[in-house]
């Protein structure tokens, strides 16, 4: 098992973001949550890697309880995350982007320039090594936010919305580059989406969540099929034909 | 030592080489470096002599506030608080206990190193604006008590007796050449700190932190103690600073080496050459410290009227409105039309 949450609840003021949420990951697994707007992903997201502080419940990484620990302590313990809505930083190059991330394993700087540079090669970037990554279009800023997380060397990797904003060909290179990274490296994916024809080509168990509750979880074949999820897409009128 | 010689090696290459830097800039360098060595034999004024030392001065000032402000993002408003810290422990040091100059610059750095860790941890619960203000408030809290205590002279401050002849120890000497070359050695062994820093792990994570935070704790940046660490290091570099001051202008008052004008006047100067630039703080202390002085002596008594403000205030709005990387940018873009 490499990451376990058990039965997390988090509330902001009265709101209830996520209601007793348990699941749970094995190593090399990917791991698709999907769910209407709202549904609590992000903040089931931020509660792992440390931006907020669960109200109850525990989060386990390799067995280690690690609920409530800082942003920094996660990613050093192996956990690594991109962000919805994208957070780059614009006064550094795409190489020094990615080198910011490699610096979490090392103190070294050509040891961190090394790794930047394989990892922006992987991603078919290495033209793009020494340009401002907003001078660059949305598609490829996410690749670069994909390498500035695996330069931390993660476990798991958490991918929030990934493929939001991206046309379906640039989706499927996104895809091309996940599996590639996957086969290459010990990687575990943990990631939300609302591209659907997205998770369900790449996950292999899909969790559902709605208004903060986790509604179903299995193969993405069989969780489209459940009524409680058609439900929560579509309201009820649709579940029953 | 726990480094090995290839590590040494290429410490010392982090500090000295400036390779990853552009031609033109690496002929820049060398051609100022000659002009400061060559300028005291040149230039027979004292006056420019003057001018010359407070450049030098606040380009040391600007080097060290870079740290923070440029390449932390974190706008500083009271680095004056570490200025006095270094004048003060020199010159109490060299009156009460005769204790020569040399020895009195660590304790001044060591006492603004504890003093700004001590108040950091809470300080940095704010951000922006407000972070602004708290330094701004510290800073004017220290210059009221040094106003206020009588150990430390209070408002008439500490006279640095002069000795009958020039003394190396004491840091006097006969002529201001001597100074000239001091404050040169201060400012290219900063300058030199610079040049690692900026290549070094905590450049880049601090980079990463002025640009987004949340992104570099997701990298496993630790923010808080990136940030604490950081004002730590710019708070002696302005200590050192200080001690150079008292031993050059031989008398200091908390109006002297503590005003909030002094602290607003280091930030300007790196805003306007170019924050978190390696060469931005030394371009805006050479335009802004020359004009201040000729300002000075051109308004004469008009200048307690404050125009010179004025002024400040202008370039202070163009720049935040239309060059936020500051001259230094200006040059950047410039180069990459090209």
């Amino acid at each position: 098992m490499l990451l376990e949450v058990r039965n997390l609840v988090k509330e902001f003021g009265g709101v209830v973001a996520n209601a007793d949420i348990s699941l749970e990951i094995e190593r090399g697994m990917t791991v698709g949550l999907i769910g209407p707007n709202g549904a609590g992903k992000t903040t089931l997201f931020n509660c792992i890697a440390g931006y907020y502080k669960p109200t109850g419940g525990k989060v386990f990484f390799e067995r280690k309880e690690i609920t409530g620990w800082p942003a920094h302590r996660v990613a050093k313990i192996g956990i690594a995350r991109t962000f919805q809505g994208m957070k780059i930083m614009p006064n550094l190059t795409v190489e020094e982007n990615v080198m910011v991330g490699a610096f979490c394993r090392t103190r070294d700087r050509q040891i961190a320039r090394k790794k930047a540079q394989e990892i922006l090669e992987m991603l078919d970037l290495s033209q793009e090594i020494n340009i401002y990554p907003t001078e660059l279009p949305v598609a490829t800023q996410k690749r670069i936010e994909l390498g500035r997380a695996l330069a931390t060397h993660p476990q798991l990797l958490m991918l929030d919305e990934i493929a939001a904003g991206l046309n379906p060909i640039e989706t499927k290179e996104i895809i091309q580059i996940l599996k590639r990274m996957k086969a290459e490296r010990d990687l575990t994916l943990f990631l939300t989406e609302h591209v659907m024809e997205f998770v369900m080509a790449i996950s292999e168990v899909v969790t559902v969540m709605a208004a903060g509750r986790k509604i179903a979880e299995g193969s993405p074949k069989e969780v489209a099929k459940q009524e409680k999820v058609i439900e929560a897409y579509l309201g009820e009128r649709y579940a029953k034909g | 030592m726990a480094y090995s010689d290839g590590k040494m090696r290429q410490v010392l290459k982090n500090i000295f080489s400036l390779e990853d830097r552009p031609r033109s800039e690496r002929i820049g360098f060398i051609i100022f470096i000659v002009i400061i060595l060559v300028f005291p034999w040149v230039v027979e004024t004292s006056y420019a002599r003057a001018v010359m030392i407070k450049f030098l001065l606040f380009a040391l000032f600007g080097l060290g506030w870079n740290l923070i402000g440029g390449y932390g993002g974190q706008v500083d408003l009271g680095q004056a608080k570490n200025v006095g810290f270094g004048a003060y422990a020199t010159a109490l040091m060299m009156v009460w206990w005769k204790v020569p100059f040399w020895i009195t610059i660590l304790p001044g750095m060591a006492f603004a190193t504890a003093e700004s860790f001590a108040v950091a941890y809470p300080m940095f619960r704010l951000r922006g604006h407000y972070f602004a203000i708290a330094t701004l408030c510290v800073a004017l809290v220290w210059k009221e008590l040094f106003v206020f205590w009588d150990w430390t002279g209070g408002a008439r401050g500490v006279e640095i007796p002069i000795r009958p002849t020039p003394d190396f120890a004491y840091m006097q000497f006969g002529s201001p050449i001597y100074y000239h070359y001091f404050i040169f050695l201060l400012f290219i062994a900063q300058l030199l700190f610079m040049n690692w820093f900026r290549k070094s792990k905590l450049g880049y994570q601090l980079q990463a932190i002025r640009d987004n935070e949340e992104a570099a704790a997701s990298l496993g940046i630790n923010v808080t103690n990136t940030k604490v660490i950081t004002y730590c290091i710019t708070a002696a570099l302005g200590a050192m600073g200080g001690s150079f001051m008292a031993a050059y202008y031989l008398y200091i008052d908390p109006d002297f080496v503590m005003p909030l004008d002094l602290s607003i006047l280091i930030a300007m100067t790196v805003m306007v050459g170019g924050a978190g630039s390696m060469w931005g703080p030394i371009l805006g202390a050479a335009i802004l410290i020359p004009l201040d002085m000729y300002l000075g002596a051109w308004l004469g008594a008009e200048k307690r009227l404050g125009i010179d403000y004025m002024i400040y205030a202008l370039i202070m709005m163009f720049i935040a409105a239309r060059e936020p990387k500051g001259i230094w940018g200006v040059f950047e873009r410039m180069r990459k039309r090209r």
